[in-house]
């Protein structure tokens, strides 16, 4: 117990440090803040956005985007890994390509989804779901065919068929997977939204982030990506918390 | 209640087609106890799922009696107990009737009657992992028998529990069979346990099976109840026939 306080209170320690650091060296000219910017800096530019409300409005736009996202990437992997789980031979043709496009660089679809479908909210959705999705098609499709071939017999001594080894087995076997691979799956959407937004956004922290960077507002890019972080981890937190809920209610 | 006629059978492996069973004859009577024993591998289980029917023999024929007709009507209890660990231990027996959609009234009355009578009753809300090995094993029979069938298949239910446990729960579960009046098959490694539980042994020949020898066992009518059976003269002189008979049979 004691062990844990003081690593806690050390962590805070040390981010303290930092910024504390970091203010000084901008203050004594250690930095030039005009490219490092300085944690006062930080302090005015996210009151003065939070003010024109300008920082809500980007915040929302790439929250829902994340979380359509999301939600396109663990609802329809779950469904096509359903589908080639019932349809064995659809499943066995498929499974190379989704090695193979899963194995390419997360990003490297997305300008092709920006030059196709052009700007707005649907090309930066699409880049979100092509970062996540093959893995977790494939990552559900395999598990799903991993499912103990006893349990399987179990479900056929029961006088069950498919769709009941899939609704009794299948399925609630794998929820604990689907849950984790929701947690890796914040990270991936993030990663395609911000990538989209940085290609094709008209609003957004991606899109923040990218206008800064043409601009030189040193400021309003550290801050974006402060608050990226911030999002990320926020999101990983709820994750964690439906989990726990998940796992300890007897689904 | 289930007759083979010169039965044969083998899996459709790619490339070979290895009999693993030839020329298969016997006869089980209503309200009896079979146990099948033979060597590892010999196709007892594949027997099993032939009565069951996720197999058709490729020659020969099984005739059932007309009250095993239907899903529902043949209990197929597997080696490990398969409770699925997350659902509650209602839950898990419930799953039969579920599949089958069996779940009314008198059917969950039933369930709750079978808990009490055979002492699971405070551990329905119970998981799984909260039950020692004996426990569970008298879960999954009453899984299987909630479903009321007439014939039980018992594909060596006991394997998976250590020594005075299983001389436990074999007893255990051989007066539930007999007390709810049911027919049972039994496949067993163990032939002491054969022969404490069985009133007929068809000992079967290693691959491809066929009977060796049909062996009745016949305590009762010599005044021995099943409890006293392991220490009496009798047992020993069963166990020995039995013996012989699989001692050509080994690999
Ligand atoms: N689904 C299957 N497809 C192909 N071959 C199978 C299949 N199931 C079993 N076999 C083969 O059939 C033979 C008999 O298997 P089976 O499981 O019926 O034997 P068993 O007597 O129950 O063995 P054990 O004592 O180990 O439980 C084995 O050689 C096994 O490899
Ligand atoms: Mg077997």
């Amino acid at each position: 117990m004691k062990k844990n306080r003081n690593i806690t209170f050390l962590r805070i320690f040390v981010f303290a440090s930092f910024l504390l650091l970091w203010q000084v060296a901008a203050d004594k000219q250690w930095i030039d803040s005009f490219y490092f910017s300085s944690p006062l800096l930080l302090y005015q530019q996210f009151i003065h956005d939070m003010t024109d409300m300008s920082l809500f409005r980007h915040c929302f736009f790439t929250l829902s985007e994340f979380f359509i996202s999301f939600i396109l990437i663990i609802g329809g992997s779950i469904f096509l890994a359903a589908l080639f789980w019932f349809f064995q031979t659809l499943g066995k043709v498929m499974e190379p390509f989704l090695i193979i496009l899963n194995s390419l660089p997360k990003s490297a679809l997305a300008p092709l989804i920006i030059v196709w479908l052009g700007t707005g909210i649907k090309p930066i959705i699409l880049c979100g779901i092509s970062v996540g999705i093959f893995g977790s098609v494939l990552h559900f499709y395999q598990s799903f065919c991993n499912t103990d071939p006893e349990r399987i017999k179990l479900i056929r001594t029961l006088g069950g068929n498919k769709v009941h080894i899939f609704t009794k087995v299948v399925f609630p076997g794998n929820i604990p997977l689907i849950l984790s691979m929701s947690k890796v799956n914040i990270g991936l959407a993030l990663v395609g939204v911000i990538i989209g937004e940085f290609l094709a956004g008209r609003q957004g922290i991606g899109y923040l982030i990218i206008y800064s960077s043409q601009t030189f507002k040193m400021t309003i890019m550290i801050m974006s990506i402060c608050i990226l972080c911030l999002l990320s981890a926020l999101l990983y937190l709820v994750v964690n918390q439906v989990e726990r809920f998940i796992l300890n209610k007897k689904y | 209640m289930v007759t083979f006629e010169h039965v044969s059978f083998s899996y459709n492996e790619e490339g070979k087609e290895a009999q693993i069973i030839d020329d298969l004859n016997f006869r089980i009577k209503k309200g009896s106890f079979t146990a099948l024993i033979g060597p590892s591998g010999c196709g007892k289980s594949t027997i099993l799922s032939l009565i069951c029917g996720f197999y058709k023999p490729k020659k020969g024929s099984i005739f059932l009696d007309s009250d095993l007709q239907g899903t529902g009507k043949i209990g197929y209890m597997l080696q490990n107990d398969h409770l699925l660990e997350w659902r509650t231990i209602f839950k898990n027996i419930l799953l039969g009737l579920e599949i089958q959609k069996k779940k009314t009234k008198e059917t969950l009355q039933y369930a709750h009657s079978l808990l009490s009578k055979y002492g699971l009753r405070e551990y329905e809300n119970a998981k799984p992992s909260a039950l020692s090995g004996g426990m569970r094993q008298r879960a999954a029979l009453i899984r299987t028998l909630v479903l009321q069938p007439s014939l039980l298949l018992l594909d060596e239910p006991f394997s998976a529990l250590d020594y005075q446990t299983r001389l436990h729960v074999s007893s255990d579960i051989y007066h539930i069979i007999k007390e709810e009046e049911k027919t049972a098959i039994l496949v067993t490694h163990d032939i002491a346990e054969a022969v404490a539980l069985a009133d007929t042994i068809i000992v079967l020949t290693k691959s491809p099976c066929t009977v060796k020898e049909i062996i009745p066992i016949k305590f009762e009518q010599n005044g021995i109840t099943r409890e006293a059976v392991r220490s009496t003269p009798l047992f020993q002189y069963y166990f020995d026939l039995v013996w012989e008979a699989l001692q050509n049979e080994k690999e």
